[in-house]
């Protein structure tokens, strides 16, 4: 496979529910080590093509690629095996499980041990754990989590898990990672670190971030390119710039913004 | 103190290969020493083992994958009906001294022929969940049932009858400590926490490379596996099978002992089993009250603990994260 083979390609990828289109022929492509923008109005279909993008939903019509690969007929848990990660718009920690075993679960899609293996307990087994364990704990501190691994994750802060379902994503050692509105109810401080997160994960990890966000500064300052949806549709893409200027745009969503600011 | 031993525990459960060794050399011990007791308690205490055995097995289906199962006793009569068939048919042709061994084999056999029922039933939870997957294994085990009673080659409704009494309170024990083992050794591992990761929320755990599929139905087969095991002790002890004694009352038996004990903490279970085997034989006065008394055991305890009886981890928790500002 060449470099020039973009990393995920939708072409005219569309799904309808009974007599809604949420998405309508969307073409999108998103290159390697890129860090691209999806945004648009309440409604738009950006979690939706979310859902398209990780397998929770097929496309009624038009086709999906990951690295070279159609994706049809492939389930969320094949998705990620391929290397397709994403976070959750209302986060979805797993809720009665410790800071450390959240991001242990997510660990063992590369991973051969099974059944056998736990039951055994033998040397590899043992081996295998504690290359498990040094692994969550790297991620964990790298996101300065490392002291709270035996915390239930849902008694952390909002900011912190938030964070944790990054780390957590991040375990499956992705090569797309979608965020759904990392940025929802974070103050300005907040967001600012936020912002300085996903530029950092991206370098660090060189992964392609795919970002579905409501606020124009974190999507302006981190994305290299920007989707514009309404209505399901994709009404414009382009640089920051481009977008800022687009008078489709401004109509459908950032004229919207202003006259609520 | 506690909330962290058990923390490491629940992360490396070290040294489990010890324990299970221990458990078995005390259950050979106490085999041993119970020619002493009358035989009416040496007789409960196996139906404690076994109890524990079926409640520890069901925890991985109900407790930790959070699958609800009303089953448990259709899986524990296939292993039971299998084994004593087994031991029935074969008894005559094998040497007395090499009984252990046929009873070994029985209830191996017991196991699988309950762990292929499990996979039967494992597949329905592909698109069932919850209350309708409850309905569906409800249905399994009475379906069971009536196979069993219609069928002559397990005697029909009048059951087996003089299945050779083979059951210790060794073999009880030391089969418990294997399914203690086994369970717990399973869910304590990167492998294993895809259990507890599904039962919490499915969408999540599939979007992290978990299959949920797999695992539901893994937990099915593990549980049906131990069930049968149980069923197949029970048979050996008891000496006599009937149909009707695995109605769907039974598995509602063993979902008390595992929402008593809390669902997932199978130290709390295996108390629950315990005292769940030991009082209705002191009050059988009260015997025909015994579901009313469950039920307002469970709605009590729905209301006052809902983490289960016998479970501190996460009270503990809880008080930490009270004091937080």
């Amino acid at each position: 496979m060449s470099d020039e083979t973009p990393l995920l390609k939708l072409d005219r990828a569309t799904i309808r529910f009974g007599g809604l289109t949420a998405v309508s022929e969307l073409d999108l492509e998103i290159g390697r080590h890129e860090m691209v923008g999806l945004i648009g109005p309440n409604g738009a279909g950006k979690t939706t093509a979310f859902n398209l993008i990780t397998g929770v939903y097929q496309p009624t019509s038009g086709s999906i690629e990951f690295a070279g690969r159609p994706t049809a007929g492939l389930k969320p848990h094949h998705l990620a095996k391929l290397g397709v990660a994403r976070t959750f718009q209302n986060i979805r920690l797993f809720a009665s499980l410790s800071v450390f075993d959240n991001v242990r679960v997510a660990t063992q899609l590369h991973r051969e041990h099974g059944i056998l293996h736990s039951l055994w307990r033998g040397k590899g087994f043992r081996e295998s754990e504690a290359a498990v364990e040094s692994e969550v704990m790297d991620l964990l501190s790298i996101f300065k989590l490392e002291g709270l691994r035996d915390e239930q994750a849902v008694s952390l802060p909002y900011g912190a898990q938030r964070r944790l379902e990054i780390v957590r994503a991040l375990a499956t050692r992705p090569k797309l990672l979608l965020l759904d509105e990392p940025a929802a109810g974070m103050n300005p401080t907040e967001k600012e670190e936020l912002m300085h997160l996903i530029r950092f994960i991206q370098e660090r990890f060189s992964i392609s971030v795919l970002l579905v966000e409501h606020d124009m500064t974190v999507v302006m300052g981190v994305c290299q390119r920007i989707a514009v949806l309404e209505y399901g549709k994709k009404i414009a893409e382009g640089t920051p710039e481009q977008i800022k200027c687009d008078p489709k745009v401004i109509e459908a969503y950032l004229g919207e913004e202003e006259v609520e600011s | 103190m506690l909330s962290t031993l058990n923390s490491r525990l629940s992360t490396s459960f070290a040294g489990a290969k010890r324990w299970l060794i221990a458990g078995i050399l005390l259950a050979a011990l106490a085999s041993y020493l119970s020619g002493g007791i009358n035989p009416y308690d040496r007789g409960v205490w196996i139906d404690c083992g076994i109890n524990i055995i079926l409640a520890v097995s069901l925890n991985l289906i109900l407790g930790h994958t959070g699958q609800f199962s009303l089953g448990h006793a259709g899986f524990m009569s296939v292993g039971g009906y299998t084994a004593a068939k087994l031991t029935l048919v074969c008894a005559a042709l094998v040497p007395a001294a090499l009984h252990p061994l046929l009873f070994a084999a029985a209830l191996l056999a017991g196991g699988l022929m309950a762990a292929c029922a499990g996979l039967l039933v494992g597949i329905p939870s592909l698109r069932l969940r919850g209350d309708y997957l409850a309905i569906v294994t409800l249905g399994f085990g009475e379906i069971i049932r009536v196979v069993m009673q219609n069928t002559e080659a397990v005697g029909g409704a009048s059951g087996l009858s003089g299945i050779p009494k083979l059951t210790t309170l060794g073999w009880a024990f030391a089969l418990a400590a294997v399914t203690i083992y086994a369970i717990a050794g399973l869910v304590n591992s990167t492998y294993g926490r895809g259990f507890l990761a599904v039962s919490d929320d499915e969408v999540a755990a599939s979007a992290m490379g978990v299959n949920p599929v797999r695992y539901k139905v893994t937990a099915f087969v593990v549980g049906a596996f131990f069930a049968g095991i149980a069923g197949a002790l029970y048979a050996h002890h008891k000496q006599t099978l009937v149909p009707t004694g695995f109605d769907w009352l039974k598995s509602v038996d063993i979902v008390v002992m595992v929402i008593l004990g809390g669902m997932g903490r199978t130290p709390g279970v295996i108390v629950a089993a315990i005292i769940l085997t030991w009082l209705p034989e002191h009050l059988r006065v009260f015997a025909e009250y015994r579901m009313i008394i469950y039920a307002l055991l469970i709605i009590l305890l729905m209301i006052l603990r809902p983490q289960g009886l016998f479970t501190l981890r996460f009270k503990k928790k809880g008080k930490e994260a009270k004091t937080l500002p």
